[in-house]
Parts: structure tokens; sequence; C-alpha cells
């Protein structure tokens, strides 16, 4: 294969994990804990985004036979699944999280409650359309061609999409985190949610944010995903959820330039694995991770660890 | 209740004392998934490629079993000690991570590795027992002696090291106890115990693949601790013992079954965030029973 095909498959897969991990990121600097509901609200908005399309729901499933009465257009139904994922996001929050904050109990529980939150969405789906892996037809992009040259090679059209998407929504965010007034709430409290308090910001509405906008990012990058590979069943974004990660760790918890770094460096890791050892290729990111936790427990953006006395 | 089922529960009750372990000296270690799928392919490999253990009446040899349990969890333990001193470094967080990626690069290796048979794996292991009956009595005495030996572990020098690096680590290492070393003990014996239950659940099952060990089965193995509570070794075994056989009791529910299962897990730390067995609920029951002489002395700790 072309070098500049690998890269470009390298990047594009990178982002997709970058703007995963970006969502865990989010939560875990405002709670220190990880969300493992992540990967399901990764995969509703996945599903969300083909019934917007007017894609039918297939013969398995409570809804079989479902299918919208409108059919949006990629663009519009893209943004729409965002919400629809954020405000599934919200309820894991709500349900999941908040209990266990209200209690003051150890932040460790949420492991397991948002892992029951996931394993119950995640079922939901298959109840509800069945187990049945689904395709995005990149009709949807319209006129758009399957594939352009570039230097000399070929592009997926779906690929650059993907890499110009998740780009432009990174962009934003680090901007609406600088710039805006939630932005720097949201920061106040990832720094210290009781001084931030002190100070006059509602640290459960920031939260709140948090969380909706982590599953909003899930949500636009389970589309995506969905658009790019297929929807693979219920399951798949377990996968992305463990990769995810990896990458948060790699990148450092809690930084949102390392989550973007952590991604593009797996993605393009994993691309540059030979055809002949590709059963290994799901281990890269984890090998990654052990060589940074070992090396660099911070990770590579992320500031020193602080020692307890 | 099958004798089937039953014998699940029991090697749920095992795993949930391998996660148990570390935890007593307050390490988060999700790796018992990945040790119990290198300790299950030691005997998969073993029974069906070497005559001897296959032995040649109607069960194979009692001897193999003991052996391959034997091997299958020297050979978890090695692993454990050779990445346990770095891996144990990290805190929290970091650490569940480090061995969630430990289990999945098992995972690869085990769909991988020329020997392991693929994704398919291994099938056709023999059986030591002729009926699921013998499975649950052996597996009883393993677990009755694990049992025994956490017991006994409370009241050694080692499991109140254990005890006080769980409470403050600083304060441990600087009353003279080794917290290197001591964690370092807990994870290999946690490793020991899962390569042990594995050996032992590859004969039981019959088949050994790749997925025995995954990140799902990290969280339910730990879901059983954080059920049945961690500061005592009864709640492990508890909590391995009900989670493992709920799914199976739900099945009556058809497709609901899994949706009642996620909402176990999810309300269960929220209505008992310490778990079923608390140091308390303990030393009520102590005193129904009249057993007031561990009272105050051998309970566990509330935080």
């Amino acid at each position: 294969m072309d070098l500049l095909q690998i890269l470009v498959n390298g990047l594009s897969v990178g982002t997709v994990y970058g703007l995963f991990a970006l969502g865990y990121t989010l939560v875990f600097s405002v709670l220190g804990v990880i969300n493992f509901a992540h990967g399901a609200v990764f995969t509703l908005g996945a599903y969300f985004t083909y019934l917007l399309i007017g894609g039918a729901v297939g013969a398995n499933g409570l809804l079989a036979g479902f299918q919208l009465p409108v059919a949006l257009p990629f663009w519009g139904a893209l943004p729409l699944a965002g919400l629809g994922a954020a405000l599934v996001a919200l309820l894991v929050e709500r349900v999941a999280f908040r209990p266990l904050r209200r209690r003051r109990a150890d932040p460790l529980l949420a492991l397991i409650t948002s892992l029951g939150a996931g394993v119950i969405l995640v079922n939901l789906i298959q109840l509800l359309v069945g187990a049945e892996s689904y395709a995005i037809p990149t009709s949807v992009l319209g006129g758009l061609p399957a594939s352009f040259p570039l230097l000399g090679a070929r592009v997926r059209t779906v690929q650059a999409l993907l890499l110009g998407i998740a780009l432009l929504l990174l962009a934003l965010l680090s901007l609406w985190l600088e710039g805006s007034r939630n932005g720097k709430g949201l920061q106040a409290v990832a720094e210290d949610p009781e001084t931030a308090q002190l100070l006059g910001i509602d640290s459960t509405a920031m939260v709140r944010l948090a969380f909706g906008l982590s599953g909003f990012l899930a949500g636009v990058a389970g589309g995506l995903v969905g658009l790019s590979v297929s929807i693979a069943g219920p399951y798949f974004g377990i996968g992305y959820g463990l990769k995810g990660l990896a990458v948060l760790v790699l990148g450092g918890l809690g930084s949102v330039p390392g989550a973007v770094l952590g991604g593009l460096i797996v993605g393009l890791a994993e691309a540059f694995v030979p055809a002949d050892w590709s059963g290994y290729k799901d281990a890269v990111s984890y090998g990654f991770l052990f060589l940074v936790l070992l090396l660099r427990p911070q990770g590579l953006l992320g500031r020193p660890l602080p020692t307890k006395v | 209740m099958d004798a089937a089922l039953l014998e699940q529960m029991l090697l749920g009750a095992l795993l949930a004392l391998s996660v148990y372990l570390p935890l007593r000296c307050g390490q988060l270690s999700l790796a018992t998934p990945g040790f119990y799928a290198v300790g299950g392919y030691v005997a998969a490999l073993l029974s069906t490629g070497v005559a001897a253990f296959a032995g040649s009446g109607a069960t194979s040899p009692l001897w193999a079993l003991l052996a391959e349990m034997v091997l299958g969890g020297i050979l978890a333990g090695l692993i454990a000690l050779a990445i346990g001193g770095p891996v144990l470094r990290l805190r929290g967080i970091y650490l569940a991570i480090a061995t969630i990626a430990l289990v999945e690069i098992l995972r690869v290796l085990n769909l991988n590795l020329p020997f392991t048979g693929g994704a398919m794996g291994i099938f056709g292991i023999p059986q030591p027992f002729a009926h699921p009956g013998g499975y649950v009595l052996f597996t009883l005495a393993l677990l009755a002696l694990a049992c025994w030996l956490c017991q006994r572990l409370e009241a050694l020098r080692l499991g109140r090291a254990m005890a006080a690096i769980r409470d403050d680590e600083l304060a441990a290492a600087s009353l003279g106890i080794d917290t290197p070393r001591t964690k370092l003990l807990a994870f290999v014996a946690s490793a020991v115990l899962a390569g042990v239950t594995g050996a032992l659940a590859a004969h039981f099952l019959n088949a050994w693949n790749a997925r025995v060990g995954s990140f799902d089965a990290s969280i339910t193995t730990l879901a059983f601790v954080v059920f049945g509570g961690s500061r005592f070794w009864l709640g492990p075994v508890l909590g391995g013992l009900a989670l493992t056989a709920l799914p199976e009791l739900l099945r009556p529910v058809g497709d609901l079954r899994l949706i009642l299962f996620g909402s176990v897990i999810l309300l269960g730390p929220l209505f008992f965030p310490q778990g079923l067995v608390t140091a308390e609920r303990l030393r009520g029951l102590g005193a129904l029973l009249g057993r007031g002489r561990h009272r105050g002395r051998q309970a566990p700790q509330a935080p």
C-alpha cells in the first residue's frame, strides 16, 4: 500500500480515537472517574445516525421493520444523532454518577455503576433492533465520489470527511474551552471543584455540561464510524471504548491536546502494522499504553502525578 | 439447582477471591481474567497434546489435573512476578487501566499465537470426573482451602501489613513495612489463584478460547467483589456465588436477562456502597452466633 494511503488511513482512524478519548477526558477531568458507558453512547450515536438518514430496522428485535417517516441528509442526521447521544449521556450521569456523588461514596464505584448503565444500553439496543450489522450507504453523501486522487494516491472520501469533521470538532472544542465563560468554568471545576464552587461556579451544572459534551462527541464519532466501516452490532463500541482508554492514558488523563495526540499516535501505529501481523494490530495501543505507564505515568502531555502526603 | 451451575458459581467465588487479594492491600487490579485464561491454556494444551495427561481410560487421571493446576498457577504467577514490579508502582485508576491493558494483550496473544488454536480455541479437553458432581466436590475443597488461607492471613503479620497499606500506604512504609514486596506478593498470589482456577475451569468447560479472558470478564469479577464487599474474604465469595448464579436464574425472562443483570450492577453499589458483607454486619452475625471472641480483634476495620 502507498505510504500516503497508510497515512490517511491512520490519521482518520486516529482522529476518531481522539474524539472518543476526548469524551472520556472531559468527564475524567471534572469527576476523576472513567465513564465505562461511553462506548455504549458511541454505539447509540451510530444507530441514531442510521435511523435519521431513513434507514429501516431489520427483521429482528422489537422494532422490526421500523423506519422514521423522514429521511435527513447525512449533514443533518449527524448533529442530531450527537444531540440524542448527549441526552443519553446526561441520563447516564443522572442514574450512575450523581447518586454516588451525593452519598460521597468511593469514586471507584462509578466504574461499576457506569458499566452497569453501559450493559443496559447495549442490551436495550439488541432488544430493540437486533444484533445484525447495519451499513450506512455512502450514497448519503450526495454527489461526492467514493474516492479521489491526492498526490498520486487514491483516498476514500469517507476517510477524508472523517478526518475533516473530527479536526473541526477538536478545534471548536479547544476554542470553546479556552475562550468561553462555560469553558473556563469547566476548567476551574476540573482544577478544584470546591474552590470553583466558592467562586460561584455551579459545579453540578459543569458536570452535566461535561457529560453532555462527551456524549455529543461520542455520538458524532459513532455516526462517522458507522458511515466509514458500518455498524457491526450492538457491541461494536466496546472495542473502541477500550482503545479510547489506552489513548486517554497515552496522552495524559485529563489533557485535551493529549487525547488528540494519543489518538493520532495509536491510529498511525495501527495503520503501519504489516498485513501479515494484522492479528496483533489490536495489541499495539495496549503495548504503547504499557510503555507510557512505565516510563511516564502522567502520559505524554499530562502534568506530573501529585503524591499525597 | 444443577451441578453445572453450582460448579460455575464456585469458580466465580474463586475468581472473586483472586480480585480480593490485591484489593486487600488497596490495589485495584483487573488482571484476574488474563491469568485465568493463561492457566486454562496450560491445562488445555497439556491435556490435549500430551498423551500421559489425557490418560487411557474413560476419564483423564486426577494427578494430571493437579499437575496442570500447579503449572498453570506457576506460569500465571511468573507473569505477575515479571510485570508486577513496574506495574504496581501505579496507583488507583492507572493501575486498573494498566491491568486492563495486560488482559487485552494476553487476549490478542491467545488469539494469534500459533499453538493456541486461533479464534476457535482448543476443544475436546478430557474430563477427569465422569460427572459434574465430581467437579463440585473438588472445587468446593479448593474454595475451602482458599478461604482458610485468607482467614489465616488476617492473623499473620503479612495480612496486617496488607491492611495497613490499604489504609495508608505512606504511613505503612514509615512503620517499616516493605510495601513494594507486600503488594507484589498479593498480586502474585492473585495471579496464582486465577491460574489454578483457569486450569480447572478449562476441563469443566471442555473447551477454551481467548474470549474467557476479556474486558467483560474483568468487570464481572470486579463486580463480584464490589457486590459482596472487599473488606473480608466472605464478601467476595458470596458476591461470586450470587452474581454467577444471577444471569442463569434470570434465564426465564429471556431477552431482558442482561438488562436486568446490568440494572443489578448499576443499583447494587448505589444501595450497598460497601458491599453486602461489612464490618458491622459481620459483628452482628458473630454476636448472633454467640462468638464474641472475634469482636474487635479479627473483624475488619470500618473505613
